[in-house]
């Protein structure tokens, strides 16, 4: 079975698991390509952010996940940690630090227990910053920032961190309509440009059509589907769709530019 | 945010205050002490400088600066502006081994002060144990399995208060809950020190992982800290400090909540600076106090009374600095 799918950039094999006896998700499999982005689509409940965890390592699971051949089950934690950067739906950083002190913690992985952050470091972080259009707020107070503000913070610590596999829990959830377009469309730029792919849990199908070139499907833990953007007609992904929001219907428009883009009809109550 | 400049500014500052402080308090107390009869080489002044005045200035300087400095990570780790050294059951882990001294060893300081030790760690180890065994590295399970423990000593502590003879041993008892440097000697401080140091400079190194607790488990832990490890590891280094200075003091409330909220509001930063900082207003606090514990009154008063009619206006004055330039 090892090395069978060699060429994938990412791939999950039968991932299975939960808290104790209650079952959040049942054998899901699926594969990640190099320099896109993937979302994992859902109602609230149905084990996206379990999904991530286990994919982090970060809870005990059935099945096994492969990041560039290598098994990610069974590495240490600090191993993981430089492979895989997680970027969480809220900060949980209560305390008042400089931006740049944010930015810096994504060496920490590769940085040894005595080691402090160089002047290279600090660098880079700048850089970071500026890469995703905030290095003037490279001294501000990380606690004073808009949430907005805070995931650029976040992705540019995700740019120092260098790793191969982006996991974003519901980044858009506190961010407003025009934050969440520039987030994810940096985001894709990221992961377009580097060794990298991102699998991303989104509520907003729109958005993932958006900017995801697959999406995973999940119902009560199972995997009941997944649509390849660029390969699936319209009507595949409105039967896809219909399984987890009912009524709604996909249709196909131009921007002004003439840019073509798939728009999210609700249809009312059943 | 501060920068580097006004950081090392406001070191210096809170420092010459400190130092001011040492000076005036080496001259403070009973017995009038002048730097002529020093001078002169009178055997009686040098006598009281160097048993009674010297010691007592030095261990407030230091356990305020432990207390201070562990407030801090407390604080950080727990993610919690109210976390104290007892939220884990440090003090009152402390006191019952006080207690336990007080009324079944042999009536001298030095039991009292290892047994109060052994409590207080006994106390965040067996915090630390149960948190463990709960699940992981839950905080919430850290923080509760504190609370269970910091009950439990309180309860052997009422156990024995009970046991204890009200007319001397009960009294002792009561007296070392409220804190007192009047008994510190020129002997006791030798293993303050190595204890605190070496718990300061642990912390130091890992400082940066420290902060890194501040965020989010699963955040922690994909920025490489092992969480669970780490947080054990800095809380029982800051046990440590907060013991080896208690365990010979008593009880000294509020110094290790309020140190850490003024550093911050001071410098509006929790990096390095900021947590020597708080170490250092702490040596301020308890230093002050303790000149007025014993130069208030011809008596000794109990040092947790000044430590909090000291330190409540202070950090208040902060507050309403801080809304006046926000607002």
């Amino acid at each position: 079975m090892e090395k069978m799918d060699n060429e994938k950039f990412f791939y999950a094999e039968n991932i299975s698991g939960g808290y104790g006896k209650n079952k959040v998700i049942d054998d899901i499999s699926f594969s990640l390509n190099k320099n896109s982005l993937t979302a994992v689509i859902g109602a609230n409940g149905c084990g996206k952010t379990t999904l991530l965890k286990f994919i982090a390592n970060l809870l005990k699971h059935e099945g096994s996940c492969y990041l560039k051949g290598e098994r990610l089950e069974g590495l240490s934690g600090r191993r993981i940690s430089q492979m895989i950067s997680y970027i969480p739906q809220k900060s949980g950083i209560s305390i008042s630090l400089p931006v740049r002190e944010i930015v810096l913690m994504g060496f920490n992985p590769v940085l040894k227990m005595l080691e402090r952050p160089n002047k290279k470091h600090f660098a880079a972080a700048q850089n970071a910053l500026e890469t995703v259009g905030i290095g003037e707020l490279y001294d501000r107070d990380f606690l004073t920032l808009s949430e907005g503000q805070k995931q650029l913070v976040f992705l540019a610590r995700t740019l120092v961190e260098d790793s191969s596999l982006l996991l974003l829990d519901e980044p858009d959830s506190a961010l407003d309509f025009k934050n969440r377009y520039h987030i994810l469309s940096i985001l894709k730029d990221m992961v377009e440009k580097g060794d990298r792919a991102g699998l991303l849990c989104l509520h907003d199908p729109a958005l993932a059509l958006e900017f995801c070139t697959q999406l995973i499907l999940i119902k009560g833990g199972k995997c009941i589907d997944v649509i390849d953007k660029n390969k699936d007609s319209l009507e595949k992904m409105n039967e896809a769709f219909k399984n987890i929001y009912d009524r709604i219907s996909l249709s196909k428009c131009t921007d002004s530019k003439g840019k073509e883009h798939i728009a999210v009809l609700w249809e009312g109550k059943a | 945010m501060t920068d580097k400049k006004s950081i090392g500014k406001i070191i210096f500052i809170i420092s010459v205050i400190l130092i001011s402080e040492f000076v005036i308090s080496l001259f403070i107390g009973q017995y009038p002490l002048e730097i002529r009869n020093l001078l002169s080489g009178d055997r009686q002044s040098w006598r009281v400088f160097m048993t009674l005045r010297l010691p007592r200035t030095c261990m407030a300087v230091m356990g305020g600066f432990g207390l201070g400095a562990a407030g801090m990570v407390y604080q950080t780790v727990f993610r919690n502006p109210l976390a104290s050294p007892d939220i884990i059951g440090v003090a009152s882990g402390a006191s019952a081994g006080a207690a336990f001294a007080i009324l079944f060893l042999p009536a001298s300081a030095f039991f009292v002060t290892l047994s109060a030790f052994a409590g207080s760690v006994i106390a965040v180890v067996t915090a630390l144990v149960l948190a463990s065994a709960a699940s992981g590295n839950d905080k919430t399970s850290m923080v509760l399995s504190g609370i269970a423990v910091h009950a439990l000593a309180q309860t052997a502590l009422m156990a024995l208060k009970i046991t204890a003879d009200p007319e001397k041993q009960l009294a002792s008892i009561e007296y070392w809950i409220m804190g007192s440097l009047n008994a510190i000697t020129i002997k006791k401080l030798p293993s303050v020190a190595v204890v605190l140091s070496v718990s300061l400079v642990a912390v130091f190194i890992l400082y940066r992982q420290v902060l890194l607790l501040s965020a989010d488990e699963e955040e922690a832990a994909l920025l490489g800290v092992s969480v669970g490890k780490m947080r054990a590891a800095v809380l029982l280094l800051a046990t440590l400090m907060v013991s080896s200075v208690i365990s010979v003091t008593g009880l000294i409330s509020f110094v290790g909540l309020l140190a850490p909220h003024s550093a911050r509001l001071i410098t509006r930063d929790n990096r390095m600076p900021t947590f020597v900082c708080s170490g250092i207003i702490g040596a301020c606090i308890l230093t002050a106090a303790d000149m007025f514990a014993r130069g208030v009154f011809s008596g000794e008063l109990p040092l947790s009374i000044f430590t909090s009619l000291l330190g409540a206006p202070f950090l208040l004055y902060l507050l309403m600095r801080k809304d006046g330039k926000n607002g």
